[in-house]
């Protein structure tokens, strides 16, 4: 069995779910494929994908045994060029945290690129497969809408404090809490353009849900430095690659 | 809660309480909550109307002000100032500190007595030194001294250009003129003082001073170069030598290479800068550079002192300007030195060391206490984050928070073990801790260097390992990386501190820079960065006496 994430406490065990590609993702919400596409905001809904090289089928290409051995993605046999989606995760409980995402995307996904900061956590692809990537972000419990933000740029929020309706900081205010229906609203895309008619992104978790499926340790949650065989672990990393700098036979 | 030492900047910069966990956005008047921004504007509007080109206008791009724009607390000080104070640009003490240390060079006078004596047997007296002292204080800051008709510098554009002396031996240096020595017994408390004089012994060094402008107008390479011209030609004055002579050759030898210490090492040429620049200057150059160790006995603010120096030359002028461009790197490097946040941490980790092991310096030098030390404080630090939302915000960026707790961690550990390596190793653990608990770190280089550096720190190979108070801004893997090189600098400094040793790496650097005549204060590098914020600090080398009258 892979040994995803180590501890005892209820956040190493979501962590393992993210990484456990045999786990299944909670859905959450229902989101259509055309208002991913207005959120993520690289093509128009309907519009065709932009291509950087003809269809693989179509190249001549020399033969190679990589090429024989790894199944492309849909978009690289198609030529799509490479798009992304960016979150940035609240710390006050937001279910996916950056290198929760990092991790379970290289177990889950496969033709990603993933890069990870404290404030924001980029995925790109090719652009089909990023669309269907995100739509699978969007609706499971990877995502929350008032403590998960999809910005491109613009990001920060991540360490700020909630606003009265728990809503994360975005300058861009690209995520709106309608109060009138509880629900939030994206109303710009995820790089700040303003769409022309909001996509709603459904309730946000209530802050038992939030805590249950959260993959970050607080001290007003679980504190790390109580999961014992978390803290095992990773101090038997520490002392072993400082050991390794002896190069141990 | 009543002791935490970051609570009071946090009631100031915010009107929540620290403990509050909402807030209220986008109604704070954006960049007009600004003095400063509010200056800025009026500025830009008078500039662009002068010049025909538009200037400043926040309404430009990303719209400012959206939160908070929150003051900061220089930390040790009561002085709260606007961020863009901190900038280098803005703060003409953070320039001064850069200037006092470019414009520097110890030389000795050792060699060049050498062949005064044995090879052309001529006599060397606290008298003669005197008059050669006379001769380069005037040649040095560009006047002649051999030639008749030569163009010279105005004395008031290069007043902060000088020489002083210094020796382990008190007779002579009682015999030398006192306007020109370094005086060790003054400066330093009696035991750092004698440990000091030991190191020099019977040796005479000097502490050169080029004019600032020549640093800034050209690098940091011209200032040995400057430097040795100038002794030269005052040794041929001052012991009428013949310019052409043999022995004069040997002199410029000696003070161009064979006794010349430079601030910092010559860079690889990818990095296009010559010696004496911020990137070739050693952490424990640096930890030596700041003067808090000599007027202070609490060994967190005398390696406080030298994370503040570090933050601002390394990550404000010399990763975030000369290497990157842009100015973005003030924000996370003051982390380092406002709102009393490394302090609360290190006196946090100071404490536990004490309780713990009885002492500073008192724990085994071992993994162990790296385990121990380094994770308790870490532990302690980033709860701080979780119990205190106006922390949290405060330090908005992981970078901030990562630099912080790994300097906490670090220095701690090494008042622990009295040894900068165990201190290092729990810098690296405290960035793993980190990680974990938050599930993130900083930006993309917090993947690089502080996930391989701990295999670095203990085993010792060529490029692979040094003790930390010899590696630098160009020590493989650190080149690159803002929010550690000042913290690192403070880590080296901090096992000295808690041994009180009289210097970290370079006893002739310490004492060089215990120096009333700088422009600079490098015992209270905070202070002065906070008299730069309120435009209180007089900065040297200023350009008015050839410019038209304002």
């Amino acid at each position: 069995m892979a040994q995803f994430y180590p501890g005892t406490s209820q956040v190493a065990q979501n962590r393992r779910n993210f990484c456990d590609p045999e786990y299944e993702l909670e859905v959450l919400r229902e989101i259509s494929d055309e208002d991913v596409v207005k959120v993520l905001g690289h093509r128009a809904p309907g519009e065709e994908y932009k291509s950087v090289h003809p269809p693989l089928d179509e190249m001549d290409e020399p033969d190679d045994i990589i090429r024989e051995l790894v199944e492309p993605i849909d978009g690289a046999k198609a030529g799509d060029r490479v798009r992304y989606i960016q979150f940035a995760d609240s710390m006050y409980f937001a279910p996916a945290q950056p290198f929760l995402r990092a991790r379970s995307y290289v177990y889950r996904y496969r033709g990603i690129d993933t890069g990870t900061l404290s404030g924001r956590q980029i995925i790109e692809a090719r652009e089909r497969d990023v669309e269907r990537i995100s739509k699978e972000l969007l609706q499971t419990e990877y995502y929350d809408p008032a403590t998960s933000g999809i910005r491109g740029a613009g990001v920060h929020g991540h360490s700020l404090r909630l606003d009265e309706n728990g809503m994360m900081f975005d300058m861009l205010r690209r995520q709106v809490f309608n109060k009138e229906t509880g629900k939030v609203e994206m109303v710009k895309d995820q790089i700040g353009k303003e769409l022309d008619e909001p996509v709603v992104l459904g309730e946000p978790l209530d802050e038992e849900t939030l805590r249950a499926k959260t993959t970050i340790y607080r001290i007003d949650g679980e504190a790390y430095r109580d999961d014992a065989d978390a803290v095992e672990v990773l101090q038997k990393i520490h002392v072993t690659r400082s050991n390794y700098g002896y190069i141990p036979k | 809660m009543a002791d935490k030492k970051f609570l009071d900047a946090m009631k100031t910069k915010f009107k929540e309480a620290p403990e509050e966990k909402t807030t209220t956005f986008y109604n704070m008047g954006g960049w007009t909550q600004s003095e400063r921004k509010t200056e800025f504007v009026n500025r830009g509007k008078e500039i662009a109307e002068k010049r025909g080109i538009p200037m400043y206008n926040p309404d430009i791009g990303t719209p400012l002000g959206q939160r908070a724009l929150m003051s900061y607390q220089l930390s040790g000080t009561d002085t709260f100032v606007e961020g863009d104070d901190l900038h280098f640009i803005n703060n003409s003490a953070i320039q001064q500190a850069w200037d006092d240390i470019r414009k520097t060079v110890i030389v000795g006078l050792n060699t060049a007595h050498n062949v005064l004596q044995k090879r052309l047997g001529m006599e060397v007296t606290p008298e003669t030194i005197t008059n050669y002292l006379e001769v380069v204080n005037h040649a040095m800051p560009g006047a002649a001294v051999v030639q008749e008709h030569m163009v010279e510098t105005n004395p008031a554009l290069v007043d902060d250009s000088y020489v002083k002396v210094f020796t382990g031996d008190d007779e002579l240096a009682d015999e030398i003129d006192s306007a020109f020595v370094l005086d060790i017994n003054k400066e330093f408390p009696e035991e750092q003082a004698e440990a000091l004089k030991a190191e020099v012994g019977n040796a005479v060094w000097q502490a050169v001073r080029i004019p600032s402008l020549v640093g800034r107008v050209c690098d940091g390479g011209t200032t040995s170069r400057w430097s040795a011209m100038q002794i030269g030609m005052s040794m041929i004055s001052a012991y009428g030598q013949c310019a052409g002579e043999g022995a004069t050759g040997d002199f410029a030898y000696a003070s161009k290479h064979a006794e010349v210490i430079g601030m910092g090492t010559y860079l690889p040429v990818r990095r296009a800068r010559a010696a004496n620049e911020l990137g070739g200057v050693p952490f424990g150059y640096m930890a030596d550079i700041c003067q808090a160790s000599r007027v202070t006995d609490d060994p967190v603010t005398s390696t406080l002192e030298v994370v503040a120096l570090g933050a601002a030359l390394y990550d404000q002028i010399w990763l975030g300007s000369y290497m990157s461009g842009g100015v973005g790197f003030t924000q996370y490097a003051t982390a380092a030195y406002t709102d009393n946040v490394l302090d609360d941490f290190t006196y946090f980790g100071k404490d536990y060391v004490e309780d713990k092991y009885g002492g500073l310096c008192e724990a085994p030098n071992n993994m162990e206490t790296v385990l121990d030390v380094g994770s308790e404080v870490a532990f302690y630090s980033l709860e701080q984050y979780e119990e205190y939302p106006a922390l949290l915000e405060t330090h908005f960026g992981g970078s901030q928070r990562a630099a912080v707790i790994s300097a906490a961690a670090g220095c701690s550990t090494a008042f622990a073990t009295g040894n900068a390596q165990t201190g290092l190793s729990a810098w690296y653990l405290a960035q793993y801790l980190h990680k974990e608990q938050h599930s993130r770190l900083g930006f993309y280089g917090y993947d690089l260097q502080d996930q391989c550096g701990a295999a670095n720190v203990f085993s010792i190979r060529n490029d692979e390992g040094l003790p930390l108070e010899m590696r630098g801004p160009n020590y493989p893997n650190y080149a690159m990386n803002v929010g550690h090189q000042g913290e690192y600098a403070g880590i080296a400094q901090a096992p000295h501190a808690a041994r009180n040793d009289a210097f970290a790496f370079n006893p002739l650097i310490k004492i060089a820079f215990a120096d009333k005549n700088l422009t600079f204060d490098f015992s209270k590098v905070r202070a002065e960065f906070a008299k730069g914020a309120l435009r209180e600090f007089e900065p040297s080398a200023e350009r008015s006496v050839i410019i038209p009258a304002k």
